[in-house]
Parts: structure tokens; C-alpha cells; sequence
């Protein structure tokens, strides 16, 4: 990395040494940007890999969950992971993660083998959202996000200017600026999602593996949490996210990729996942042209955050 | 900086208590034994502040270990563990008589029979929490812990029964009580207090983490495994602390950090110290409820601590409520 471009990723982030970890990815300011983003997916462009998973084969003893996984996610783009339950999603994101030992396969991230990483450096580079976070402690959010700079070391949650810079910048980056002084246990689960996805953000991760974060909400919210997933990738991030609902799938990936018993059955463009026979196979459905019902946010929120 | 208010106005209510304690008890401060009694009272007052530090921090530890508001060292059996640990050692010093070696003090062996038991208890507990399907089975679990050591440690005392000396020694331990208390109790148990709780406080950022559970801790770069080993190393060693000072006294590890969570928040940085202090006021003020209540002799530490607390924790629990749902 150059000394230019290290001068220019503290302009906006405070100087941390492991930032240069980010190189090429956007600072967190810049992901707050209003780049013009399309509510769904359909502007794809080819983008290079920045997550390559490849030959990922985890057992739990006789049983092989993953067999030979191989998917790779774009920068800049939104790659969904789908397959009925138990198809082993969950269990990719984790070990993608570094959170489940692997027997095979390696995980790389912008050429560099995540899972040789130590857990700090693995989590200033990945950010994870699960479906439901298990935190039910009155935190108050400022000081949840802050819990994401873990990775960082050293700064005293939320106190340190440059803490409380990147939470405030985090937290804007997924509007969820006025959540700020609320307690995380009284948020409805689409505000708590938004900052859990700033929590993921805050730590400096520009990739962020989602497993199944718009399960527990309901259309509404799924729909806004999707269209700033779409964002995120839009302004530079890299997005994996296991999506429980085909629909979702078509709306905001660039790329699909599906998973049955353990195996990539098919990947490619969502339109073409979304007719392939491996997805009949798989779920036991069809796509059915006739009588389809869509829906789409209404109006572009001016918050998607609700008043108190 | 509201935190560092709760601090200072503790450390001056702390302050209080103990002048307050001085002042109280039998016998006449201006006689001429004055100064002894003085002195005596310094310690038991000094005895009833590090036990409370350790009970409320290890209260606090034990919560975020657990995930759960409801825990404590002694709901879940490590205290009663503690005691048994402690009092098989007071057992195995009288049998040991005069074979025990000058190098090998009884107020050395009764911290480390505490430490053991507690240890155990904390590790079994943490073995079965890791396999159980939820938190109400650690809960029942951890009861039941509480009792087999509590009752172990009551058959122990009525094996004891012909040896007077030896079995008000056992009871007093599981009545709690720090009268009696002097330098070389003080001296061993306070590094432990002061070592652990700062070990505890230096990973209070870890365990604020660990509140969003183990998958979220590890994705945000907390490694797990040791972060609760440690927070169990340093639980146990302060429960021991407690006993092996002031002997059993119930629901301090429950009640303080409860109500300085409210005062200061969930952030353990914040939290450890206030609880330490907290628990520090708590248990001398029941100490000098404990002397100065009209009763036929001294009321036991751990009588006063339950009366007071088991009302408290009725209130806590109807809190807690919302919170665990």
C-alpha cells in the first residue's frame, strides 16, 4: 500500500494501523454517499471477486454438511445464498467466518486466506448480522455499534473521539442516525437489524456475510433492509447474505448461488437460478409465472427508522 | 461521567458505613480496651468490604457468563461449593492437627479448599450450560448444585458434631460472618480480591461483547473459549475470596450488580467497579445491622444478607421479567 493512499484512508477514518487491511475498499464515510442505486437488482456489472470460497468441505462426523463448496462474492455486488433449510447456509456463512472448522477448502478475501487469519484481523476484515441477535441487554445502541471496534483493541467503548466519529459514521451509513441514545432491547427488529449491519460496518469490514437477516421481519422492513444491503454493495461493500425468501433473491442479488444438501447445485444470474431445474429439485417449486404478487416499498422512507 | 459519580458517591457512602461501623457494637469505646475494640472492628469492617467487592463482582461476572440477570454465585451453587471446599479443609486441619507442617498455615488452606470448590462447582456448571438447551436448565441445574453442596457441607457439620470447636467453626462459615477476621485473613484475601477483579475489569470490553452470545463475540474477533475460561478463573477466585472472609453471605452477588446496572448501566468496565463498590457498602452495612440489632448474641453475617436480600431478589426477579422473556 502506498503512503498516498494510507494518507488518504485517515482523512475520514481515524488512523488505525490495521485499516491498511482495507485496501481498495471504501472508508466509512463514503458508504453514508447517495449513490444513485437502483431499489432492486438489475444494474449488475461485472465486478472481480473479492470473496473466493473454494473446495469448502466441513463433516460433523459421518455427516458431510458442505461438500466441495466453491462461490466466489464481487465487490460491489450482492451475492445471495439460498436453499431450503438445512441445505447448509448457515453453516457456510460460519465457517466462511472462521467459526467452524474446516477439512477441506480455504476462504480468501481480496487474495488474502482468511481462515490463516488471527480472529481480530479475520473480524476487521468480515462483518457478520445473524438473523436474530442474541444481545438482550439494555445497551444502548451508540455503545452496540462501538462493540463492533472490538477487533480494533484499545479504545474505551464509545468514550474515544475516533470510537464515537466511526459510530456516528456507521450508524449514518444505515440511517439509523436516531436510534443512537435508544436502548438495543426496546428496538423493533428492523431497527435492530440496521444496527446490527452498523455494528458489522464500524470495526472497518467492508465484506459482510448476512445469514438470513430479514427472516424475523416483516415486508416493510425486510424490503428497506434489502434496498440498503443494495446501497452498501452500490457504494463499494461486498455483500454475501442467505436469503430464506426467492423473492428477496430477485430484488436485490446480483448473483445466486444455490445451495442443496451441502453442494453449490447451480449459481449464476438470480433470473436464471430462479428457472433452473436444481431449484425445483431443491425446493420442490416452480416458478409460477401467472398470478404473481410483488411488492416494493411504497415510497421512498425518509427514515426507515420509526419515532419513539 | 455518570459512571464516575456512582463512584465517588460510593466511595463516600462506603466511607460512611465504615465510621458508622466503627462507632457500633458491644463494648465501650472510651474504656480502657478501647483501642483493641477499635481495632477489631477495623478489620471485621475491612473483612466485609473486600468480601462484599468480591461477591458483587463476581455476581457481575457470573451474569455475563451466564447471559443471564438471574445468576450469581450463590443461586448457582458456587458459593455453596466454596463453603465445602473451605470447610473439608477446616476439617482436614483439626484431623491433621499437629502433623501440619508451620509453612502450611490454616488461613492459607481455607482460600485455597474455597478456591477448589468453587472452581468445581463453576466448571461443572459451564460443562452442562455449553450441553443444555436453555438457560432455565442451567438455572434448575445450578439450584441444584446449591443445594448438594449446602447439604454436604451440613452433613459434614453433623459428622462433626463431637468435636464442639470444630463444628461452630463449620457453622459459622456457612452462616457467613466476618467477626473474627484479623491481618492475616486480610492479607491473603485482599490481593486475591484486588488481582482478580482487575484481571476482571481488564476483560470487561470481551465480556461486553460476549452479551450478544458466542457466534456474534467470535465474528466480532472475541475468542470465546478463553475469554470464559478466564471469566470463570477469576469468578471462582473471588467467590473463594468472599468465603474464605466473610464465609456465606447470600444474594449480594445477586442484588448489587442488579441495582448498579441500573445506576451506571450494562457496560462490565463500568459495572465491575461499581458492583466491587457496592457490594463493599452492602455488606458492611448489614455487618453493622448484624451488631447493632437487639439480639441475644450476634446475628450471623449471612442471616442479615438473606432477610435483606430475599425480599430484594422477589422485587428483582418481577423486574428481570421483561428482560429474560
Amino acid at each position: 500500500m502506498s503512503d498516498e493512499a494510507k494518507s488518504s484512508m485517515n482523512d475520514g477514518v481515524p488512523l488505525e494501523p490495521q485499516a491498511s487491511a482495507n485496501t481498495g475498499q471504501p472508508q466509512l464515510s463514503a458508504l453514508t454517499a447517495n449513490t444513485p442505486v437502483q431499489a432492486e437488482a438489475g444494474g449488475r456489472r461485472d465486478a472481480s471477486p473479492a470473496l473466493v470460497i473454494s473446495g469448502l468441505t466441513i463433516r460433523h462426523g459421518e455427516r458431510v454438511v458442505l461438500e466441495d463448496v466453491s462461490l466466489s462474492a464481487a465487490m460491489g455486488q450482492v451475492t445471495a445464498l439460498i436453499g431450503p433449510n438445512g441445505a447448509g447456509k448457515s453453516t457456510l456463512i460460519n465457517a466462511a467466518l472462521g467459526l467452524l472448522p474446516c477439512d477441506h477448502g480455504s476462504v480468501h478475501l481480496l487474495g488474502q486466506d482468511l481462515l490463516r487469519l488471527d480472529r481480530r484481523a479475520r473480524a476487521r476484515l468480515v462483518g457478520y448480522v445473524p438473523q436474530r441477535s442474541r444481545l438482550s441487554a439494555p445497551l444502548p445502541v451508540r455503545e452496540v455499534v462501538a462493540l463492533g471496534r472490538y477487533a480494533l483493541g484499545g479504545s474505551f467503548g464509545g468514550v474515544l473521539g475516533a470510537t464515537r466519529r466511526a459510530v456516528d459514521e456507521a450508524l449514518a451509513a444505515v440511517d439509523a442516525t436516531p436510534l443512537a441514545e435508544r436502548r438495543f432491547n426496546e428496538l423493533s427488529a428492523g431497527e435492530a437489524q440496521r444496527v446490527l449491519v452498523a455494528r458489522a460496518l464500524a470495526g472497518g469490514a467492508r465484506t459482510l456475510l448476512l445469514d438470513e437477516p430479514t427472516a424475523a421481519l416483516d415486508i416493510g422492513h425486510a424490503l428497506s433492509l434489502l434496498a440498503l444491503l443494495r446501497r452498501l454493495a452500490a457504494n463499494g461493500c461486498t455483500v454475501l447474505v442467505a436469503l430464506h425468501q426467492l423473492d428477496e433473491v430477485r430484488r436485490v442479488a446480483d448473483h445466486a448461488v444455490l445451495l442443496h444438501h451441502g453442494r453449490v447445485a447451480t449459481s449464476g444470474a438470480p433470473e436464471t437460478v430462479m428457472t433452473s431445474p436444481q431449484l425445483t429439485a431443491a425446493f420442490g417449486v416452480e416458478t409460477d409465472p401467472v398470478g404473481a404478487l410483488a411488492f416494493r416499498l411504497s415510497t421512498p422512507r425518509s427514515s426507515p427508522v420509526e419515532p419513539r | 461521567m455518570r459512571a464516575l459519580l456512582v463512584w465517588s458517591s460510593l466511595v463516600v457512602v462506603l466511607g460512611v458505613v465504615a465510621v458508622l461501623g466503627l462507632s457500633i457494637g458491644r463494648g465501650e469505646l472510651s474504656g480502657q480496651n478501647g483501642a483493641v475494640f477499635l481495632e477489631l472492628r477495623a478489620w471485621r469492617i475491612a473483612a466485609a468490604a473486600l468480601a462484599g467487592a468480591a461477591l458483587g463482582m463476581g455476581g457481575v461476572l457470573m451474569q455475563g457468563l451466564f447471559r443471564n440477570p438471574l445468576a450469581s454465585p450463590d443461586l448457582l451453587g458456587t458459593t455453596a461449593f466454596a463453603l465445602l471446599g473451605g470447610q473439608i479443609v477446616l476439617v482436614l486441619v483439626v484431623l491433621a492437627g499437629a502433623s501440619l507442617p508451620l509453612w502450611l498455615p490454616a488461613e492459607l488452606l481455607l482460600p485455597i479448599g474455597c478456591l477448589i470448590g468453587a472452581a468445581g462447582a463453576l466448571v461443572g456448571l459451564l460443562w452442562l450450560a455449553e450441553r443444555a438447551s436453555g438457560l432455565t436448565t442451567v438455572l434448575v441445574v445450578g439450584f441444584l448444585l446449591a443445594a448438594l453442596g449446602s447439604s454436604a457441607g451440613t452433613l459434614l457439620t453433623s459428622l462433626c458434631r463431637d468435636q464442639w470447636e470444630l463444628m461452630r467453626a463449620l457453622q459459622g462459615l456457612s452462616l457467613g460472618g466476618v467477626d473474627g477476621t484479623g491481618p492475616a485473613q486480610l492479607a491473603l484475601g485482599a490481593p486475591l480480591v484486588l488481582i482478580a477483579g482487575m484481571c476482571a475489569w481488564g476483560w470487561g470490553r470481551a465480556l461486553d461483547v460476549l452479551l450478544s452470545g458466542e457466534t456474534e463475540a467470535a465474528a466480532l474477533g472475541v475468542d470465546v473459549a478463553l475469554v470464559r475460561r478466564w471469566a470463570l478463573i477469576w469468578t471462582a477466585t473471588l467467590t473463594a475470596a468472599a468465603v474464605a472472609l466473610g464465609g456465606a453471605a447470600v444474594f449480594v452477588g445477586l442484588i448489587v450488580p442488579h441495582v448498579m446496572r441500573n445506576l451506571v448501566g450494562v457496560t462490565h468496565r463500568r459495572l465491575i467497579p461499581a458492583s466491587a463498590l457496592g457490594g463493599a457498602v452492602f455488606l458492611v452495612a448489614c455487618d453493622n445491622l448484624a451488631r447493632a440489632l437487639p439480639t441475644i448474641g450476634e446475628l450471623p453475617l449471612g442471616v442479615v444478607t438473606g432477610l435483606i436480600g430475599a425480599p430484594l431478589f422477589i422485587v428483582v426477579l418481577l423486574r428481570s421479567r421483561q428482560e429474560l422473556a
